[in-house]
């Protein structure tokens, strides 16, 4: 498990899992200068590369890829703006379906956005300090770093655990230990990087802690509706790929500082732009089975108000959840969302078996005649027009 | 104090200890199947990685090696065909998709593999439904077809190798560490073939092997890990002079 967790970190660079590193970074606002076309030359980075190139053949046709041209040029639009024409074309830009929030960079320069990020972020300043760190990780070449120095680190652990004893556990531990420590200093150069790409772009680099601020409330609350134990952000765990959200938070709240003031948020056009597909979003986001982390996410998305879709969406979650309760409240709030927009027939399909359940047998078949009307040629129409006789 | 201690020596002994090697069956087909004759065998990018195992274990991939092991393992394919009595085609790059289609089939495959490896070829871990004797029954359903259209082709090959030699590094750990009496591994060099029926998506043969012979970055070696590969296969076994096997 553990070797396997050492293995992805090695292969592949996260966003989320996480000291800053002084040297080639540090100096406020400076960027690493841009090498043109670049392509590996070592034995390692070359052999990096073969292996990213083959899983790239794969990722390129996976059907998780979201291949929406809008949705696409947008995410591209705002990446090729953070870091320039030149830079952005050395890198594919794949948007996954994927309902957790990550983002991940190859060594060859593919990018993998996933989609429960873009539900996730509030503005383009987001985005763009997010895509900005990705692509810091393939311009200072994190992942031969990362290559090479795991493999000193586990050669030492190797020969430490076969010489044995105390001291050989000791060095084993700082051995391994080190791999992750490295791992941590590189993620927070990228963070680093990210919010100076996000700022020569002309964005707010102040947006950039808010995310992991959210992210440590919705974690919380996953963590107390699963009955497990809180997230330490105070101190960072040993095997902890990333340094934790709160230092992640701290670290960008004072680059933004050390930063030229001002800059855009252009949070109206990235709520334009991932609006097609925010009901598709949330959609998986209920799937996760997450009640608390999800209704937490859902009211920090609904702080601009409640829309349609966001109310729909948490009808959903009380009727899924299903207590007695719960059911009064989703059909509260089913009927808010038909109040917003009476021509979405899902709310009234929710409605009726929200009633029905709670034992309001007429308005329930009222409410999924509504539906039925509406959608005569649904999947589960016969199914529903059972429960009205 | 104490338990975190002993989750601390397992989490290390997790990280370092060497994965003992399990007798296990390396192949079964479908019984009864008889191949149409000269039918021609549709075969699918070959997955193959080259590389070398660092003394602590990581895999460092080779891209020159790689490069070499595809053109050896290609040639020896074709050399191999003459003996099985089926002309192996490969197949083209797809677009759209059809590209999207094969992506979800490779993945899928190389999950059928893995579950016969894991719940079929290692007798002790069978699932109650596999475990009558000479039974082979795995599909992968017959939206496979879709990966055929176009070729003539009633069969589909896939082919997995993957090598890491051991280091100069990991070779001195293994003797040293043999020494303490620890056992340690040098190298891996595994790899699988299976063929599936591209009408019915019926898996026809399995043959995995994870101990396997063959240096794939020479002409020889590639010979005789092919020769490997195709051990079982339904039909004429190909031997290719010199093999040694």
């Amino acid at each position: 498990m553990i070797r396997a967790g050492i293995a992805a970190l090695l292969a592949g660079l996260a966003l989320a899992g996480a000291p800053v590193r002084a040297g080639a970074a540090s100096g406020a606002g400076a960027l690493p200068p841009y090498a043109g076309l670049y392509q590996p030359s070592t034995v390692d980075e070359r052999g990096l590369w073969m292996k990213a190139d083959e899983y790239e053949r794969q990722l390129r046709d996976s059907a998780f890829v979201i291949r929406d041209a809008a949705l696409n040029a947008y995410v591209r639009g705002v990446f090729c703006r953070t870091v320039g024409p030149d830079r952005c074309a050395a890198v594919r830009l794949y948007v996954m379906r994927v309902p957790q929030f990550n983002a991940t960079m190859m060594p060859n320069g593919a990018l993998q956005i996933w989609s429960g990020l873009l539900l996730r972020v509030r503005s383009e300043a987001e985005l763009a300090g997010i895509l900005g760190h990705e692509f810091a990780h393939f311009e200072r070449r994190h992942g031969l770093g990362r290559l090479r120095h795991g493999r000193v680190m586990t050669d030492i652990a190797s020969w430490a655990g076969v010489l044995g004893g105390v001291s050989g556990l000791v060095v084993q531990t700082q051995a391994i230990g080190s791999i992750f420590t490295h791992s941590r200093a590189d993620e927070s150069e990228a963070d680093l990087l990210g919010a100076r790409y996000g700022a020569a772009a002309g964005y707010d680099a102040r947006a950039l802690p808010a995310i992991w601020m959210r992210l440590m409330d919705e974690a919380d609350a996953t963590a107390l509706g699963r009955r497990q134990r809180s997230h330490r952000y105070d101190r960072v765990s040993f095997f902890a790929s990333h340094p934790t959200s709160a230092q992640r938070a701290a670290d960008l709240r004072a680059a933004a500082a050390a930063l030229p003031p001002g800059g855009e948020s252009g949070d109206q056009r990235l709520v334009g732009a991932i609006a097609p597909w925010r009901s598709a979003f949330l959609e998986d986001q209920l799937k996760l089975n997450d009640f608390e982390g999800t209704d937490v996410l859902l009211r920090q998305i609904a702080e601009a108000g409640w829309s349609e879709d966001l109310l729909f969406a948490r009808a959903e979650l009380y009727r899924g959840r299903g207590h007695p309760r719960d059911l009064v409240a989703a059909a509260d709030l089913y009927r808010q969302a038909i109040g917003l927009n009476a021509g979405h027939p899902e709310s009234w399909r929710g409605l009726g078996l929200a009633l029905l359940r709670g034992g309001q047998v007429d308005e329930g078949r009222q409410a999924l005649r509504h539906y039925l009307a509406a959608r005569p040629d649904a999947a589960d129409a016969s199914m529903l027009a059972a429960l009205l006789t | 104090m104490m338990h975190r201690l002993a989750a601390w020596l397992g989490a290390m002994s997790c990280i370092l200890s060497p994965v003992a090697a399990f007798a296990q069956e390396k192949s079964a087909s479908r019984p009864g199947f008889a191949m149409a004759p000269g039918a021609c065998i549709l075969l699918f990018r070959p997955d193959i990685s080259v590389g070398a195992q660092s003394t602590g274990g990581i895999a460092e991939p080779n891209a020159d090696w790689t490069q070499e092991a595809r053109e050896h393992l290609d040639a020896a394919l074709g050399r191999a065909q003459q003996g099985m009595g089926h002309p192996i085609v490969t197949a083209a790059a797809p677009v759209g998709e059809a590209a999207a289609a094969l992506a979800a089939y490779r993945a899928l495959f190389s999950v059928v593999a893995d579950s016969v490896i894991e719940y079929q070829f290692f007798p002790g871990n069978r699932l109650p439904t596999k475990k009558r004797a000479g039974q082979f029954d795995w599909t992968m359903g017959p939206g496979v077809a879709a990966l055929g259209q176009g070729s003539g082709c009633g069969y589909g090959l896939f082919l997995l190798t993957e090598d890491q030699f051991g280091s100069t590094g990991r070779k001195m750990l293994q003797i040293v560490a043999l020494m303490a009496r620890v056992p340690v591994t040098s190298g891996v060099h595994k790899g699988y073939a299976g063929l599936v029926d591209l009408r019915t998506g019926e898996l026809i043969w399995l043959n995995a092997d994870r101990q396997m012979g063959g240096d794939v970055r020479t002409a020889d070696g590639a010979a005789k890990r092919v020769a490997q590969l195709l051990e079982g296969f339904p039909g004429a076994v190909p031997v290719p002079a010199g093999s040694g096997q």
